[in-house]
């Protein structure tokens, strides 16, 4: 059952209608991406207790916790090495993080701003001590969204 | 083991000697680890193929335990009747880690050939009969002796020769 | 067996060992405008036959399954879908059923999360496979149905970025569940998305079956019997469009697959039209259970995701999926941390090449593009970033960590990053 033209009627159909790319702005404006967008994550700093959770989850390793002797820690994003993938916020135990909708954040590697892009101080905090790591790390084996517990470590 | 063995038996429709096999265990329902050493592997196999029929050789995994290396066999028994598969691996185990070999199966499968390779290349086990046992994957810079899956090289170290090989290649380009 | 196969045993690359009675030898790749993906096929030729071919693998290795060993198991949930650039969904899921085994988490899991995750695999299948004929068609050079196909494939894109946040790498799968509900609203959007596609997928297994131009390029071309299928063991389609009615999905049902209403498809000619076939009635397939999972989510509820502890419990479990390619197989070995002591990954192209180097035997060497394609070649990318220094001129290689040392530290100093 061989014939040809077969495709004949596409053909004349995609004729009549002229060049397509002329609609692609408007086609733009009309199907903004979709809310559930994945982008880079952030960290809500009020919430944040500085556990670390997010830095042992992360399969690239691109958020850093900093800590100097005053026992106040710093969380570093490095944008350019982050792929997206929302483990950090799959795992956080108090929901302390969420991802950004904001379709613009979408950069490559490649496309950087030297000025800004490198890395983003997400969150600030204080800690306490090797104590608390132990307990925390107590909690991330534990698993799941504990916040109670969380909550009643922190006192 | 041996209701086990016999319910494999029963499946593949042989009788498989018990000096073959160390050892069967059943993972879940029709999905069988049969264990063998080094010696008595390649008869197991010549049963497996040319009597029970086993033609579909998924791969093959090299594992290195802490005396010694194990080569994993994943073949399925297929009942075409009922398009159903019965995945069966076939453990080797006891290969000596200090002059690691094995039989090479590559005369009842064809497809036996890469994946073979493939461990020679990464576990530097040395399989036996295998016409053209040379490197695969590895990069051509790569160092002879270096075997990158063994446990005694770190990801750091394996980035490190990565890392000169490649200037390597660049410095030669240059000239 | 072995001298059956012996263009596989040749040490080649300048054509010294070539078989006898050749007269042109052509090299194909690394670096290839046909082919995308760095694979080097020789092929050795007699006036415009294919006396023997060859292929040559390895310019690509990432050396996933050493970093998986580095990493834990819950880090590698994510790395796991880079090891293939379009099947991601299929090795994650591979992945997370072997980690639900061994953590001993399989029956918890909620049947809304089951569903979940079949509806991912099955619009993954769909959209590789609309890619891949699309690229044969342009392969036999009819550059049209590229373009239709293409086309039609935003459809299915369309859907998978609206549930899932991505485009091709949908990454909902966690192990214990899935990571993201498909909410009533989406479904309801997606249904008549999903009926335009059948309309149009029926329409270009009409023109892959009809029109001359595509049909003569692909009708008993590289014919690959079932005796020789069964030597050299091609799985998924491939094996399927020789008579091998074998898919993982009825062979050994995993998710739901054993509750939802699906035919096999093969087809028993061999040809390279029968595997163009075998996909296209794949696809519809794969619809027909997409449209069946979002009817079933309506009805259906549970919890999305179930309680793993990081520490994996020792053991080891074989663990297999269809992925569109064929079958796509993960052995992993726990030891009780929470590391894999050892994973290993054979995604399906490798078991497909000696299929394909069958196939070519006798052929013309116009055909090869087609018989190439046949077996949809899917290799991967390198994961070392090259920087060039546009004042010096100076090239640097630099790997992840070592960009992100440097980047720190030129931030923390305000100063410019070379």
């Amino acid at each position: 059952m061989k014939k040809v033209l077969v495709m004949g009627g596409e053909a004349l159909r995609n004729h009549a209608k002229g060049p397509v790319t002329k609609h692609v702005l408007k086609r733009i404006a009309e199907n903004p991406p979709p809310e559930d967008i994945r982008t880079i994550p952030r960290i809500i700093e009020d919430r944040c207790i500085m556990c670390g959770t997010c830095v042992k989850v992360c399969p690239t390793h691109c958020i850093e916790i900093e800590k100097d002797d005053k026992e106040n820690g710093m969380i570093w994003l490095l944008k350019p090495q982050c792929m997206w993938c929302g483990h950090c916020q799959t795992y956080c135990p108090v929901d302390a993080i969420h991802i950004d909708r904001d379709p613009n954040l979408s950069v490559s590697l490649f496309s950087f701003n030297i000025h800004q892009d490198y890395e983003m101080l997400v969150a600030k905090g204080s800690y306490k001590g090797d104590v608390a790591d132990k307990k925390l790390s107590e909690l991330i084996e534990a698993g799941g969204k504990r916040i109670k517990e969380v909550e009643e470590f922190r006192g | 083991m041996s209701d086990v063995l016999k319910e494999l038996e029963g499946i593949l429709n042989v009788t498989l000697p018990g000096n073959l096999v160390e050892e069967v265990i059943k993972v879940e329902e029709g999905h069988f680890n049969v264990m063998s050493n080094v010696t008595n592997a390649f008869e197991l196999m010549k049963i497996l193929r040319e009597d029970a029929g086993i033609y579909h050789l998924s791969t093959i995994s090299g594992v290195e335990k802490d005396d010694e290396f194990n080569v994993c066999y994943h073949i399925q028994h297929r009942i075409e009747d009922e398009f159903r598969e019965v995945p069966i691996n076939l453990i080797i185990t006891k290969i000596d880690k200090n002059k690691p070999k094995s039989p090479s199966m590559l005369e009842f499968f064809v497809a036996a050939d890469y994946y073979e390779r493939e461990i020679y290349d990464f576990y530097g086990i040395y399989f036996e009969n295998h016409p053209f046992l040379q490197r695969l994957i590895l990069p051509e810079r790569w160092p002879d002796d270096v075997k990158p899956m063994l446990k005694e090289y770190g990801w750091e170290q394996i980035k490190e020769i990565t890392m000169k090989i490649t200037k390597e290649g660049l410095e030669e380009a240059k000239q | 067996m072995t001298e059956q196969y012996r263009s596989r045993f040749r040490a080649l690359t300048d054509g010294s060992d070539a078989p006898p009675g050749a007269d042109h030898h052509i090299f194909i790749g690394p670096q290839h405008p046909w082919c995308e993906e760095p694979a080097h096929f020789i092929i050795h030729l007699k006036g415009e036959r294919v006396v023997e071919a060859d292929i040559r693998i390895g310019f690509n290795l990432r050396g996933i399954e050493k970093a998986m060993e580095n990493k834990t198991w819950r880090q590698n949930t994510m790395l796991i879908p880079r090891a293939c650039g379009i099947c991601s969904a299929v090795h994650q899921n591979v992945y997370v059923r072997l980690v639900d085994k061994l953590a001993g988490v399989e029956d918890q899991i909620s049947e809304r999360a089951r569903l979940i995750r079949m509806f991912s695999l099955e619009a993954e299948r769909i959209h590789s496979h609309i890619l891949w004929y699309g690229i044969l068609a342009h392969d036999a050079g009819f550059d049209t149905m590229l373009h239709i196909t293409w086309r039609d494939r935003e459809i299915i894109m369309d859907i998978v970025e609206d549930f899932s946040g991505n485009r091709v790498n949908p990454a909902l799968m966690l192990p214990g569940g899935v990571k993201r509900d498909i909410p009533k609203e989406k479904a309801d959007r997606a249904q008549p998305m999903l009926d335009k596609l059948i309309k149009q997928v029926e329409y270009h297994k009409k023109v892959f079956t009809e029109e001359a131009s595509i049909r003569n390029r692909l009708e008993d071309v590289g014919i690959l019997t079932k005796e020789d299928a069964k030597k050299v063991t091609p799985n998924g389609p491939t094996g399927r469009g020789s008579g091998l009615p074998f898919d993982v999905r009825k062979a050994t049902p995993y998710e739901l697959y054993d509750k939802i209403d699906w035919n096999l498809v093969y087809y028993n000619e061999g040809d390279i039209l029968a595997t163009t076939l075998v996909r296209l009635d794949e696809t519809l397939e794969s619809l027909q259970i997409c449209k069946q999972v979002l009817d079933q989510l309506e009805s259906t509820q549970g919890e999305l995701l179930a309680r793993v502890k990081q520490k994996i419990p020792e053991g080891s479990y074989f663990a297999r999926g269809e992925a569109p390619r064929g079958e796509d197989v993960h052995y992993g070995i726990a030891d009780g941390t929470d590391k894999p002591e050892r994973y290993k990954i054979r995604a399906p192209s490798l078991g497909n090449i000696d299929a394909t180097l069958k196939r070519m035997d006798g052929e013309y060497v116009a055909d090869m593009p087609v018989i190439l394609r046949s077996y949809d070649p899917c290799f991967s990318c390198t994961n070392r970033v090259m920087i060039i220094n546009e004042v010096t001129g100076e090239k640097m290689i630099l790997n992840q960590d070592e960009f992100a040392r440097k980047a720190i530290k030129a931030k923390k100093y305000n100063r410019p990053f070379f």
